[in-house]
């Protein structure tokens, strides 16, 4: 590689131990549905660059958070753009997810050693599921109210502590400016660091394991 | 105390100082004001404009901690019975509509269906709409919500 790359290599040295991992011998017979894993990953690179890039103008409050979201639609150079791309990534993450886990179903790559890194990706999906609850709120019009105020009462729906996990995601007896912070704070910060870990986790036991052969 | 069982023993201390971190945690997210729900009577509007068979959608207004806030309820009458229903749907919370061609209270979220009694007659909501109480004193009435 080039002569900076090696000169930092030398002394951060991350080619060696890598070497094993990117000059490994795949199986044969594999296919393009290998890639669907890869794909949504590289949503979720997308998701992550995009949110960022939005966190500089929302706002997540109770009066100004509708007022932000239209202001980056309309007014910020290229905000429309940059919306768009997280909330069709955020579907096409879940959908990708999706499909990964059933290329990983049909081709029952699901077996031992392979069953605790399933169990890794239905962390990651719950994750992935979950970001999406919290990220529907964040425009704070009435779809997003709505779809909230219906996906919270399903906690109150749990048999003994319905009403307190209820009050602990609400942050309050209804849906207010708590409940946005709450979810802006889950959906940037707890949630995404959540799933890089489930992620390395991920991609660690794919490293270790190798890819199963194909059927 | 030999180091090695020193070293086992302040392992264990760091993970009871952790479970204790995690469970404040809980108590922390957990909110402190989860006040109790008074009923509040506030007015709806005149006696004269009570429906005298139907059902009426009424909005009304009212303060709450400085914020102004808008809430509706149904005012049913049905021989000469009158009940004011709230507008809430049993089964996820969301706000019914009344169809005054079919008579029946329409949830727009699940398909929930009431009829003019607030008896459920279609979809998933559990309980019959919640009735609220009505209060008329000198030609005015005033419903009984909490708040």
């Amino acid at each position: 590689m080039g002569k900076i790359f090696d000169w930092i290599d030398s002394r951060f040295g991350v080619k060696e131990p890598h070497k094993r991992f990117l000059q490994r011998p795949v199986p044969e017979n594999i296919n393009y549905s290998y890639c669907l894993g890869g794909m949504a990953f590289t949503y979720f690179l997308m998701l992550a660059f995009t949110g960022i890039l939005l966190s500089i103008y929302y706002v997540p409050s109770e009066k100004e958070a509708f007022k932000s979201v239209v202001m980056i639609t309309n007014e910020v150079t290229l905000g429309w753009l940059v919306r768009s791309l997280h909330k069709w990534s955020a579907n096409l993450f879940i959908i990708f997810i999706i499909l990964h886990t059933i290329r990983v179903f049909v081709y029952k790559a699901y077996r031992p050693p392979r069953d605790l890194n399933w169990m890794a990706g239905v962390f990651g999906f719950v994750t992935a599921m979950a970001s999406g609850f919290t990220g529907y709120l964040l425009p704070w019009d009435q779809k997003a109210y709505w779809a909230t105020e219906v996906g919270t009462s399903m906690f109150g729906t749990v048999p003994l502590i319905g009403d307190y996990l209820m009050y602990a995601v609400r942050g309050g007896l209804d849906i207010n400016g708590t409940t946005l912070i709450r979810f802006y704070s889950l959906h940037i910060l707890y949630l995404p660091v959540s799933m890089a870990v489930v992620l390395w986790a991920h991609f660690h036991m794919v490293k270790k394991q190798g890819i199963a052969k194909s059927l | 105390m030999k180091r090695r069982d020193f070293l086992k023993r302040a392992i264990k201390v760091f993970f009871s100082i952790l479970a204790i971190a995690i469970l404040s945690a809980l108590v922390y997210i957990y909110p402190s004001k989860i006040k109790n729900r008074k009923l509040h009577y506030i007015y709806l509007m005149d006696e004269d404009e009570l429906p005298r068979k139907g059902v009426r959608r009424v909005e009304f207004v009212y303060k709450l901690e400085d914020k102004i806030i808008t809430n509706r309820v149904f005012v049913a009458a049905n021989n000469d019975k009158l009940t004011a229903f709230s507008p809430v749907c049993t089964h996820l919370g969301c706000l019914v509509n009344w169809d005054n061609n079919k008579k029946e209270f329409l949830c727009p979220c699940h398909g929930g269906k009431y009829n003019m009694n607030g008896d459920v007659i279609a979809g998933p909501p559990p309980k019959p709409l919640t009735r609220l109480p009505l209060e008329i004193k000198d030609g005015k009435v005033y419903v009984g919500i909490k708040v």
